[in-house]
């Protein structure tokens, strides 16, 4: 067991590094979000160029393949300048998703993803849903024809505006197992509304109002599909959780700057007792949420089970941890924390944006237990 | 970065439980599980040390010359963690972590040769004397003198939080030699044989009924000069040698994951209103996220034995470590306390160790709140949190 990164590793996160520092600026931040954009295509492309996007497809699948825990440094990084979107949703999560599937225009669309050229965004999300894990969907897949007709509402489709296509969970009447459809844009029968979220993404709703579904466009179905889209899942979900330490140890130095530089009383006022207390406080909660980070890294490939367990502490302890830094982090900054023009406010948005998805932390406790206790008894 | 547990060390997990199954004997076993103290049996203790001492692992962590291993960081946590879960009973930290080290790494060839045969057979109990009324957090200050008069210390002062005392027949103090100089400068290393006249020993009374913790009252204690340890003025330097010798220890991660591990089975034992606790969703979430922070702190323990690389120095995942480790050691003994429910408000005399469970009372119940109450000392001892905080925020932002 060793903790020090490989050669490779200190280039990527070095270049990650580099690249937020060029682009990250508040300023830059809040003029896009203020255009309506959902994220920085500059810094899209510079991960294409960089070859980021490949590095999350699997080699077999035509990628780089970088390992599990060398996507989760380059997320750090990104992190740190709330930079995620929309590499998880498109580059971790869809491509996982294709690289695991037979379906026939796998190819394209992964070099499509790669080259950063095209974009697929996950629809599973649905009322009632509190964490996205394998289960029997409301949207439904009916034969009809020579191929399907597809019915049902899906919400909250991270970076869904603008996705080229999606990727969409549903079930088939009569099959215990959920499939996986493909969904170009502008299919016919799909109708989308897309909004802003609180940490400037967007996200999409799509309804399918009898969208005819062609035997093409289904991309599996039966026995497989769970255990890839928990694959998959988990992935998005360890990037997920180390944009989240990556953005508090960004607040931990944008904190400890502050605290050195705003007077008050005559004096700096990191000299106070109670504010350097929780300034301790917010780094012994980020040392220990990277302790939660290494330790589902270290179950990614192993036993089913216990990858799920680690999954669900890891997302039940870091998604509190992130929302304790990052509401620490705002008092901190007295009244300028709750501005949008302070980058902390930036951050707490992020925090609990990445706190809520693919499932909030109450729901990962819960599932938590059910790994460690059994199910509630009735 | 590689974070997995190589095949090497499982097998080597695999020995040591082997090991525990053949050699750990049963009675001691089940009382360790039925304690109703956190501190162990001496005389259980006594037995285990020599069980151990016959096998080579009594002290497993010292330098090999002196009768340790040559086992990795990572070796010796699966060991200790190993016997943690097995209800092995534990080290008598201030006799084998403390002053073994302190005397094989600054002690003379006689103060080697007399004291550490015995420490690795567990003969005795050393206690520690650092604290003081005056000099609790900031043991800087404290007043014991100890003047040289010929080829003997003339020691006078008094001592306090000094664990075992009553029990031990050698102490290890921090004195004054010279008060002269800065505090730092002037503190010495001294062992002490706790017979020697002018040592009066009184035991505190506790929160839980145990009287474990003591203060010593030294009046013209003569100590001979071959009992001090190293160079004079050293003293304070070979303390902190101690705690970089020592550096996860404040995690309590084993005691942490063995009551944690205690705390679901009562959760599984008890019931609220003919349910199973384990079936009750509040106690489900309070069980899971302490799960997940004993997690955090296995991993934070394994990355300051890695020697990962920190941005805030290694003193500061060191005191990272004792600020989690003490608050789940509250939090993991309160909340087996609370699934007790009213049954956690019966006393349990601690000297009184063969009261027999009964339907009533079973033998879970014992001991919980005892060790519930005195966990409070947890986040005081050693360097209270707030003083660990005041450090940290020097260290790691410089504040």
């Amino acid at each position: 067991m060793n903790f020090d990164l490989t050669d490779e590793q200190t280039m990527i996160c070095d270049s990650a590094e580099r690249l937020i520092r060029e682009l990250g600026a508040l300023e830059r931040r809040r003029e896009r979000i203020a255009r309506g954009e959902g994220f920085d295509r500059d810094l899209w492309s510079q991960s294409a160029e960089l070859g980021w996007l490949a590095l999350c497809v699997p080699e077999d699948a035509g990628g780089l393949g970088g390992s599990i825990t060398d996507i989760a440094l380059l997320m750090i990084e990104l992190g740190r300048g709330m930079a995620s979107d929309p590499l998880i949703s498109s580059a971790i999560l869809c491509s996982t998703l294709l690289a695991g599937s037979d379906w026939e225009g796998r190819a394209d669309w992964i070099e499509q993803i790669m080259s950063g050229n095209g974009r697929l965004a996950f629809a599973n999300l649905e009322p009632g849903d509190r964490a996205e894990w394998p289960a029997p969907r409301g949207t439904t897949l009916k034969a009809e024809g020579n191929g399907f007709v597809l019915n049902g509402a899906k919400l909250l489709v991270q970076d869904g505006e603008g996705a080229d296509g999606y990727i969409v969970t549903a079930s088939i009447p009569g099959e215990q197992s959920q499939a996986l459809l493909f969904v170009p844009a502008d299919a016919e029968g799909l109708i989308q509304d897309h909004y802003r979220l609180i940490d400037g993404s967007r996200a999409a709703d799509l309804r399918f109002d009898h969208a005819p579904i062609s035997g093409g466009q289904v991309i599996g179905r039966g026995d497989g599909v769970a255990a890839l889209l928990e694959d998959a899942i988990a992935r998005a979900s360890v990037a997920t959780l180390a944009s989240a330490i990556g953005s508090m140890e960004a607040c931990l130095d944008i904190c400890s700057d502050y605290l050195k530089t705003r007077q008050q009383f005559g004096q700096p006022i990191g000299k106070f007792q109670a504010l350097q207390h929780m300034m301790t406080d917010m780094l012994v909660t980020t040392h220990n949420a990277r302790s939660n980070l290494y330790h589902l890294l270290s179950r990614m490939d192993g036993d089913r089970d216990e990858r799920a367990a680690a999954l669900a502490s890891a997302r039940l302890a870091i998604g509190q941890a992130g929302l304790s830094v990052g509401r620490t982090g705002v008092q901190l900054h007295g009244g300028y924390g709750v501005t949008d023009e302070y980058v902390i406010s930036h951050h707490y948005r992020y925090l609990m944006a990445l706190e809520k998805r693919f499932g909030d932390s109450q729901a990962y406790g819960a599932m938590l237990a059910d790994q460690l206790f059994g199910p509630i008894a009735a | 970065m590689d974070l997995a547990f190589g095949a090497e060390d499982q097998q080597f997990r695999e020995e040591i439980r082997q090991f525990l199954t053949d050699n750990l004997p049963a009675d001691i076993q089940q009382r360790q599980r039925d304690t109703r103290t956190l501190a162990s049996n001496t005389h259980d203790l006594q037995r285990w040390m020599q069980i151990l001492d016959a096998r080579g692992w009594s002290v497993p962590h010292w330098e090999t010359a002196y009768g340790g291993t040559d086992w990795s960081p990572l070796k010796k946590f699966i060991f200790e963690e190993e016997l943690h879960q097995a209800d092995a009973p534990e080290f008598h930290w201030q006799s084998t972590h403390m002053i073994g080290p302190i005397i094989y790494m600054f002690g003379s060839d006689a103060q080697k040769a007399r004291y550490l045969p015995s420490i690795r057979r567990g003969d005795y109990l050393w206690c520690q004397g650092f604290s003081e009324p005056g000099a609790g957090s900031d043991l800087v200050s404290l007043k014991t003198t100890a003047i040289r008069e010929g080829d003997h210390f003339r020691v006078n002062g008094q001592k306090i939080w000094t664990s075992a005392a009553f029990e031990s027949e050698w102490g290890f103090f921090l004195v004054k030699t010279d008060t002269n100089v800065k505090p730092q400068r002037g503190i010495s290393f001294l062992l002490i044989d706790m017979e020697t006249p002018g040592i009066t020993v009184r035991r505190i009374g506790q929160i839980n009924g145990e009287a474990e913790l003591c203060e010593v009252f030294l009046d013209d204690v003569m100590v001979p000069a071959e009992n001090l340890v190293g160079e004079a003025g050293m003293g304070w330097t070979y303390a902190k040698a101690l705690l970089d010798h020592e550096r996860t220890v404040s995690s309590f991660i084993h005691f942490n994951k063995r009551e944690l591990r205690r705390a679901k089975e009562i959760a599984q034992a008890e019931t609220a209103g003919g349910r199973r606790l384990i079936d009750d969703p509040q106690t489900r979430a309070r069980l899971v996220a302490l799960d997940a922070q004993v997690t955090a702190l296995e991993w934070s323990v394994l990355r300051v034995l890695a020697d990962e690389p920190n941005r805030y120095g290694g003193t500061a995942a060191a005191s990272t470590l004792k600020i989690t480790g003490s608050r789940l050691q509250q939090a993991i003994t309160e909340l087996q306390a609370d699934l007790l429910g009213p049954r956690a408000l019966r006393y349990y005399d601690p000297v009184d160790w063969n009261e027999p469970a009964s339907p009533l009372w079973p033998h879970h119940v014992a001991g919980r709140t005892s060790a519930a109450l005195i966990s409070r000392a947890s986040t005081i001892y050693g360097g209270s949190e707030q003083v660990q905080k005041n450090i940290l925020s020097k260290i790691a932002f410089g504040l």
